[in-house]
């Protein structure tokens, strides 16, 4: 899919042409590119570079949200509570503080007025909103749940990504916003883990999480370089999409240096534990992951445990196994009480002296809701111990 | 343009010669465009329309034209012309993305999406075509034209855009009258999806249909369906010749072949890391990979093979292993390991914690690996 919002170029592509007086418009339009292609020509654009030149838009905006756009919310009432002076929270029209009000996310509609320069951030002020929303939003203690806070980074990003788009934004500024979005919507995928569907979505978050890793590492294959922090973000790709071909393929075909570096190296061998059906492994080799690292396979330990689980099941099942919970819980990463847990959700019997009964036919299917990963994230959340959100999504922990 | 009302057309036509747009309107004018098969374009008398709107000569012309294609609304000869041109098509999308890559410029895979794009518009017309008999149908087409496709969509890596394709093809009733040629590139590249899709079965067939049919002149191609129909047999049990891979120049599968059949691990991972940037390239490393279960499969049925009991020490596994230079592996891995390979049906039997044993049926504890799975 072609990311920039270009117009197509010929109506042969379009399945249903435009009637009349459309249409003449659309072709006085060709003609102009036409006039100004010859030009773009004559200036030495040669060979195969005869580039369509297409006017990008140009961006002023120096604040963090336009100024018509903070007026007309204010007018409104539309201002975040995140955004409104302190202290003016509880009037009828609270008053917007244009140090903290931030260009909200809006949906492209046909007819819509192509981006006003006044209205597109400049690519210093997208990465000043990018830290902002980091250090003062994110990162800082607030009275209001922390799906709140996910709900307006979340928003306020997806404009930032919107303005990049409009201005085609590329190199070493993209890299920089792209790269903590990603570490953001990674650590959320771990911290909102077990929140109410209503209030939190993770396919939502997976879906935009897809889309700005794959641009991301566009950038990194067609950009001029250098990027110190490639390495860390091929790992926590792999990590995340642990299990697809695609996302396992795009790694061995990185250059082999990238392919070398510890981080990528352990992503590799946690990778090929996973597709060996290997989970004793793969969760020995997880201790050595760093938090945002196991905070990005955090949604595959539930597959992983109960991998385990299902093979031991049919490897121990007799009528005499007495398998230690100890020795289970250690190899889950699990506190023997929470091993017990998860064994009793999958129909695992065990008995009174804490062993472990396997049996082929007792496995099962946990009823729906039984599970909740939650209940046994020990592993990653006890590598957060000590670190700054902040921190963390800066990328300097 | 396969929508557009005559007087749009006719418009379209009108403005280009006003403006001077002569490429555009030789393609309005072209049998090769998409416009030929609108129907609304075909007219009985497209004469007194013609004039209308256009000026003289213009007006004769056009109707000439109207007139012409329209004979082709129940006949297929053009589909070579569009065979042609689709051809054409994807080799210069292909050297434009190298260019574009060459300059840094563009998003990879930008020019080959647009062809596709071009592409799948000619598909769904051949596809659609219900009108004419089984001798004159544009549904002919259609084998070309995925093959085409299944080309584009497996270099910019969107497999999943193969599926409409394929039921497509699969529900229609011409699937297997094909030129063979065809039939051969088709089955080719639904094998290599089945592969990836982990469908081994499915893609041993299909992959071997291609091998078998594929002429024995066309070396290259046939040497290319056994780069994956090399894998996939050997997950299956059935270990290649030297003989053959020799014959089509593929010996970085014989150490491979040898480390599998052997239970040798250790020369198993020196094959696959030798060899490492032609697997990868081909795609076939990570199912190279899925063979190390085989060969664990294979090295613990030669511990069983040499003690000649059914009841085995957990150790002698370990001792194995260690032997293989697998690195950092103990008794709970060996115990996971055998735990898979129970699981998956490769032994018959199950693990005594309290005793350290594997304990092994007395009857045929290793089943066959072609009947696993």
């Amino acid at each position: 899919m072609n990311r920039w919002t270009t117009a197509r170029i010929t109506q042969t592509q379009s399945s249903s042409a435009p009637s009349g007086g459309q249409r003449t418009q659309r072709n006085k339009e060709r003609c102009r590119s036409n006039t100004q292609k010859k030009e773009v020509e004559e200036e030495g654009g040669q060979g195969f570079g005869k580039e369509r030149k297409e006017t990008v838009p140009r961006a002023s905006c120096q604040t963090m949200c336009p100024a018509q756009e903070l007026r007309e919310r204010e007018s409104q009432n539309r201002l975040h509570h995140f955004e409104v002076v302190p202290g003016t929270e509880a009037f009828r029209k609270p008053s917007g503080d244009p140090l903290r009000a931030v260009k909200e996310y809006s949906r492209p509609a046909a007819g819509k007025d192509a981006a006003k320069p006044s209205d597109l951030r400049l690519p210093d002020v997208l990465l000043r909103t990018v830290c902002y929303l980091i250090d003062e939003i994110v990162g800082s203690p607030s009275p209001h749940p922390w799906t709140e806070v996910y709900s307006f980074v979340f928003d306020r990003l997806r404009s930032v990504k919107q303005d990049m788009i409009i201005q085609r934004l590329s190199g070493k500024d993209c890299v920089a916003i792209l790269e903590r979005t990603v570490r953001f919507h990674i650590y959320a995928s771990y911290r909102l883990c077990g929140e109410p569907l209503r209030i939190y979505d993770p396919r939502i978050n997976d879906t935009h999480l897809q889309e700005y890793l794959s641009w991301l590492f566009d950038c990194y294959k067609t950009g001029a370089g250098p990027y110190p922090n490639q390495e860390e973000f091929q790992a926590l790709g792999l990590l995340y999409n642990l299990g697809s071909s695609a996302a396992t393929q795009h790694v061995l075909e990185l250059p082999v240096r990238l392919r070398q570096t510890p981080s990528v190296k352990l992503a590799l061998a946690i990778s090929q534990a996973f597709l060996a059906g290997n989970p004793v492994r793969l969760l020995r080799l997880a201790q050595k992951l760093d938090f945002l690292q196991a905070c990005a396979l955090h949604r595959h330990l539930v597959t992983c445990r109960r991998h385990l689980l299902l093979i031991y099941s049919h490897g121990f099942s007799s009528r005499n196994c007495r398998f230690p919970l100890d020795r289970l819980a250690r190899l889950s990463s699990l506190e023997a009480p929470l091993a017990a847990g998860l064994c009793r959700a999958y129909g695992v019997e065990v008995n009174q002296h804490n062993q472990v009964v396997f049996s082929k036919s007792a496995f099962a299917e946990p009823a729906q809701g039984r599970l909740e990963c939650k209940l046994y994230h020990g592993i990653v959340s006890e590598k957060e111990r000590g670190l700054a959100v902040k921190s963390i999504i800066h990328g300097c922990s | 343009m396969a929508h557009i009302t005559i007087n749009q057309y006719l418009q379209q036509i009108n403005e280009a010669i006003e403006n001077h747009e002569g490429s555009f309107c030789a393609e309005l004018l072209s049998f090769k465009h998409p416009h030929v098969a609108n129907p609304r374009l075909q007219l009985a008398s497209p004469e007194e329309k013609c004039q209308q709107i256009l000026e003289p000569p213009y007006d004769e012309m056009v109707a000439a034209h109207l007139r012409a294609f329209q004979s082709h609304k129940e006949e297929n000869w053009a589909l070579h012309i569009m065979f042609a041109v689709t051809l054409d098509l994807r080799i210069f999308a292909n050297n434009a993305e190298q260019q574009l890559q060459k300059k840094g410029k563009g998003q990879p895979g930008e020019m080959l999406e647009k062809a596709a794009e071009q592409l799948m518009s000619c598909f769904r017309v051949c596809a659609s075509d219900n009108r004419a008999g089984v001798d004159d149908s544009k549904k002919w087409g259609m084998m070309f034209l995925s093959n085409q496709l299944f080309k584009i969509y497996f270099k910019i890596n969107k497999l999943h855009l193969c599926k409409p394709l394929i039921r497509a093809i699969d529900s229609s009733n011409l699937k297997n009258d094909y030129s063979p040629a065809q039939k051969v590139t088709y089955k080719y590249y639904v094998g290599r999806k089945a592969m990836f899709d982990s469908d081994f079965k499915t893609a041993e067939e299909l992959l071997s249909y291609a091998f078998d049919h594929c002429h024995r002149s066309c070396q290259k191609n046939k040497r290319m369906i056994l780069i994956y129909l090399l894998p996939v047999k050997m997950l299956l049990g059935h270990m290649p010749t030297h003989l053959l891979l020799r014959k089509y120049d593929l010996t970085q599968f014989a150490d491979v072949t040898k480390a599998v059949s052997e239970g040798n691990l250790l020369l198993l991972n020196e094959a696959l890391s030798k060899h490492e940037t032609f697997f990868i390239r081909c795609g076939i490393f990570l199912i190279l990979e899925k063979l190390k279960i085989i060969t664990y499969r294979n090295l613990f049925k030669k511990v069983y093979l040499l003690l000649k009991t059914h009841q085995l020490p957990l150790d002698a596994f370990l001792v194995a292993l260690r032997m293989m230079q697998v690195e950092d592996v103990d008794i709970d891995e060996v115990q996971c390991l055998l735990a898979n390979l129970i699981y998956m049906g490769h032994i018959k039997g199950y693990i005594s914690h309290q005793h350290q044993k594997l304990v092994v049926s007395k009857q045929n504890p290793f089943p066959p690996l072609s009947s696993v799975s």
